[in-house]
């Protein structure tokens, strides 16, 4: 956090020094309501009829000062574009997530919440219904209009409209959209199917853009510019450097606490931790293990970890010996010692797995335990398997997720170290394997590799599906049983029978194993002790709940 | 041959080499694994919008036509769309260029402001402490790894003593100059960008400025003992005059040489230092268009420090044989 008038004082040793040798070198706070919250599925409001949120404060027209604290975030890596719509990762969608909001949003652990939309309903099988909130304006001070959410919603879901987006599917799934109207303050749109976490989608993607903006203005200039709805609006953008968004006034969940947000990145962890460490940032992303301690042994920062969207996991291809065996691969994970690796490779932050789903989401089964280390066990399976004396290969990228290369060779030494199977190591690109990965033929994937997913929609299906199902797109398990159990979840419209269906299937593969089941990544962050802030399960970061301690 | 030929047959000859590094740059696109569609596709995205991208994209026509697309496009100065971004790359590469010639020509100011006197130092006072400690010194310099001393200086002078920025730019050099017309205080203005600049100028210009204090301490050790030395000396002229009037200026020949390639190699080797400082320019943007996979982009950066480096190298050549009169133009 920093204060105009603070930065002055913060290198007067320099001043000094420099001086010498320059010669020589040539808010307050606020208390709406609590937002409102919706069903995974069915209907939902907003709480209060869109007066406050929890994250909102007062505004200077009651009289009451704003703050002018200016809140620094260091992320990895920087936006590709302003474009909401346009890309398909974390850092961008970060920084677009300040000044764009869908028709719905998530609490900071998942749980979903009125946000364009005041209320939303299943009117039938294939269609759901929004109702706007009154009074919200763009950036450029244009009213919200439901012509330009359903544009949003076509834009992202129609080639037609919007080119071919990478966010295509997000909402009502690829090739799914049947119709968008926009009445009266409301936006109808049909999909094919029951889709029973279509609201789970757009409490997730969608955010919305104004059409007449979109349409005035072309990929370039969109993609350097923004003009949401959000609580904060761009004040500078220096493309691969420095995003600054300030407090949008007219919010309307209230103007922000913090006046603005500083955006950048650093590619190198220690140069992360230098910034916090100096004060130069309040939050950054991704301290990795090695780093934690500096930071927790500071006086002035923090570690805040939260439990991700992320899962890690060793997939094995269902139609290649010695995968073919379930006793094989039953035998993989007694083998590794997934709470082991996250204790010493990750210094504890991760959460060994057993499935596929993780906790906090919709079809996690409480009763399935992560496989126990047992190497014997696991001997014994292999022997079972009949594929005794198997050389296996463990495919892993470079670099993609938190210690990805440790674990790998942790999991690869432990089977390796089995009497009746050997395991060799090979790193790879991740644009490599991505590569292989992505073809959409399971003959092109490797038999045994690391991967990460990650699952912003909080429901099993989203890993599941196209991870597991015979029709995924990076699926490396054709089985009859498993498809039948997600078609029957996803027909089933009510939310606590689909629960119960979605936790047989987890038990069900987990026992199954076409996994050798690994951990959920945690997402670490560095805290400046100066602010009051909780991370977010799903990565994104939101300096408008930010408040100065 | 006159200047004129002799700079027009380099130019013709920096055009050849210029192609050449535009042709290799597409072509490493191709040798590349990983197609440029992951890098916008999500990993789940279904083979129709992946197919969708790549037309899009332009990646279906055949490889001939993308390659003189690309070169045609680059003579009428577009250096492409990055796919990834969104935004127009010749914009992109041109913002950054500032600040890495910024830095470059920060390090080197850094480099001959301390390397020519402590060479001269080291070769008038040959064997003695100052010699000693100056060849330390450069040995030092040229063993060091930039990046690591980049991260001990962080460390130690930004975090632990708070006199520097950890990285970043600040107003940049630009901004010092606006300061000099502008509202903002001046002094105050220097002082935030030396606080900025210092320590990746030093990072980048360590090993160049050992390089240069042994190449002056051996030119001048050479200089010092020729004929036309103990000719001044058996004149009478003063010490300082044999040294710094004739012995140092024919030293620095060579030297310039050095000078003028490694700032153009600082431009493109600025790419640790850069990513260690987070400084904007465009070592960190090849670094980022690495990892987005950024082709267009990582394509023009390298067409951008090629093109550089083949105009610094005319430059240098052609002052060279301006500076040394027994040099011809051939």
């Amino acid at each position: 956090m920093s204060l105009d008038d603070s930065r002055v004082d913060r290198r007067d040793l320099l001043k000094y020094a420099g001086a010498a040798s320059a010669a020589v070198l040539a808010g307050c706070t606020g208390d709406g309501g609590d937002g409102g919250s919706g069903g995974d599925d069915g209907s939902g409001s907003d709480g209060d009829s869109g007066d406050g949120g929890d994250g909102g404060s007062g505004g200077d027209e009651e009289g009451e000062q704003l703050s002018d604290v200016n809140v620094g975030v260091t992320m990895g890596q920087m936006d590709s574009g302003l474009d909401p719509h346009d890309h398909a990762e974390t850092n961008t969608d970060i920084i677009v997530s300040q000044a764009y909001e869908g028709l719905m949003g998530r609490e900071p652990d998942g749980t979903i919440v009125a946000a364009l939309a005041t209320e939303w309903e299943r009117v039938e099988a294939g269609t759901a219904r929004f109702t706007l909130r009154d009074g919200v304006t763009f950036h450029n001070g244009d009213e919200l209009t439901a012509e330009d959410a359903r544009y949003s919603i076509r834009r992202i879901e129609l080639e037609e409209v919007g080119g071919a987006l990478p966010q295509a599917g997000d909402l009502v799934g690829a090739g799914s959209l049947d119709g968008v109207e926009a009445g009266d303050g409301e936006v109808t749109v049909g999909f094919a199917g029951l889709n029973p976490i279509v609201f789970q989608l757009f409490a997730t993607n969608g955010q919305v853009m104004q059409q007449s903006w979109v349409e005035e203005n072309d990929t370039d200039f969109i993609n350097r510019n923004v003009n949401g709805t959000g609580p904060f609006q761009l004040a500078e953008y220096d493309s691969g450097n420095e995003v600054v968004v300030e407090r949008y006034r007219d919010y309307w969940d209230g103007p922000a606490e913090v006046a603005s947000v500083t955006l950048n990145a650093s590619s190198e962890s220690s140069t992360r931790v230098n910034r916090l460490l100096a004060e130069e940032s309040d939050v950054v992303t991704n301290v990795p293990p090695q780093e934690v301690s500096r930071v927790e042994e500071s006086e002035v920062a923090s570690i805040n970890p939260v439990p991700s969207t992320r899962v890690i996991f060793l997939q094995m291809r269902y139609d290649v010996e010695p995968f073919t065996s379930q006793e094989f691969r039953q035998a993989l994970n007694y083998a590794v010692d997934n709470a082991g690796i996250v204790e010493s490779v990750l210094n504890g932050f991760g959460a060994s797995s057993g499935q596929p789903t993780l906790e906090q989401f919709t079809g996690y089964s409480p009763d399935v335990e992560p496989y126990p280390h047992d190497p014997e066990r696991a001997e014994e399976l292999v022997e079972q398997s009949g594929f005794a004396g198997a050389e296996i290969e463990l495919q892993t990228p470079i670099g993609r997720y938190l210690k990805d290369v440790e674990i790998a060779q942790a999991a690869a030494s432990q089977i390796d170290s089995l009497s009746n199977v050997s395991c060799e190591l090979n790193q790879r690109e991740f644009s490599a394997l991505v590569q292989d990965i992505t073809t959409g033929e399971i003959e092109d994937k490797p038999a045994f590799n690391l991967l990460g997913w990650g699952n912003g929609e909080f429901d099993a299906t989203q890993t599941i599906i196209p991870l597991m199902t015979s029709d995924g797109a990076l699926t490396i398990l054709k089985n009859d049983e498993v498809d039948a159990m997600v078609a029957e979840a996803q027909n089933e419209a009510d939310p606590q029978a689909r629960e119960q269906l979605l936790q047989d299937l987890n038990a069900f593969l987990h026992d199954l194993a076409p996994w050798v089941f690994m951990h959920q990544q945690f997402s670490v962050y560095g805290v400046s002790g100066e602010i009051e802030w909780e991370p977010r399960a799903d990565e994104i970061i939101d300096p408008y709940r930010a408040r100065p301690q | 041959m006159s200047v004129a030929r002799f700079v027009t047959k380099r130019v013709v000859q920096g055009v050849g080499v210029v192609w050449g590094v535009v042709t290799v740059v597409f072509a490493l696109r191709f040798v590349t694994p990983g197609s440029p569609v992951n890098a916008v596709a999500p990993l789940d995205a279904s083979q129709e919008t992946r197919r969708a991208i790549a037309v899009e994209l332009g990646l279906d026509q055949p490889l001939y036509v993308q390659y003189l697309q690309y070169v045609g496009d680059l003579l009428r100065g577009d250096m492409g769309f990055s796919y990834v971004r969104g935004q127009d790359v010749a914009r992109l590469v041109f913002l950054k260029l500032p600040a890495t010639v910024e830095l470059a020509v920060a390090a080197t100011v850094l480099a001959i402001a301390i390397s020519i006197p402590l060479g001269v130092l080291s070769a008038t006072r040959r064997n003695q402490p100052a010699d000693y400690l100056a060849t330390l010194f450069s040995l030092g310099g040229i063993s060091t790894p930039n990046f690591w001393l980049g991260i001990m200086m962080i460390l130690v002078l930004a975090v632990q003593l708070g006199l520097f920025q950890t990285s970043g730019r600040g107003v940049g050099f630009p901004g010092v100059l606006a300061a000099v017309v502008g509202p903002e205080p001046f002094l105050d203005t220097l002082l935030s960008w030396l606080s900025y600049i210092t320590l990746p100028a030093i990072a980048l210009g360590t090993y160049f400025t050992a390089l240069i204090t042994r190449l002056t301490r051996s030119g001048m050790l050479d200089e010092l003992g020729e004929a036309y030395v103990q000719a001044t000396r058996a004149k009478g002229l003063p010490e300082t005059l044999v040294r710094y009037k004739h012995a140092l200026r024919n030293t620095l020949i060579p030297v310039i040489t050095v000078l003028g390639l490694q700032l153009g190699t600082l431009i493109g080797g600025a790419v640790i230092t850069e990513a260690v400082f987070s400084w904007p320019g465009l070592g960190t943007l090849v670094i980022q268009s690495i990892n987005l996979r950024d082709w267009p982009v990582l394509q023009g950066c390298l067409v951008i420090i090629g093109t550089s480096f083949v105009v610094v190298n005319i430059v240098v050549d052609t002052l060279y044989a301006h500076l040394d009169p027994g040099v011809v133009y051939d």
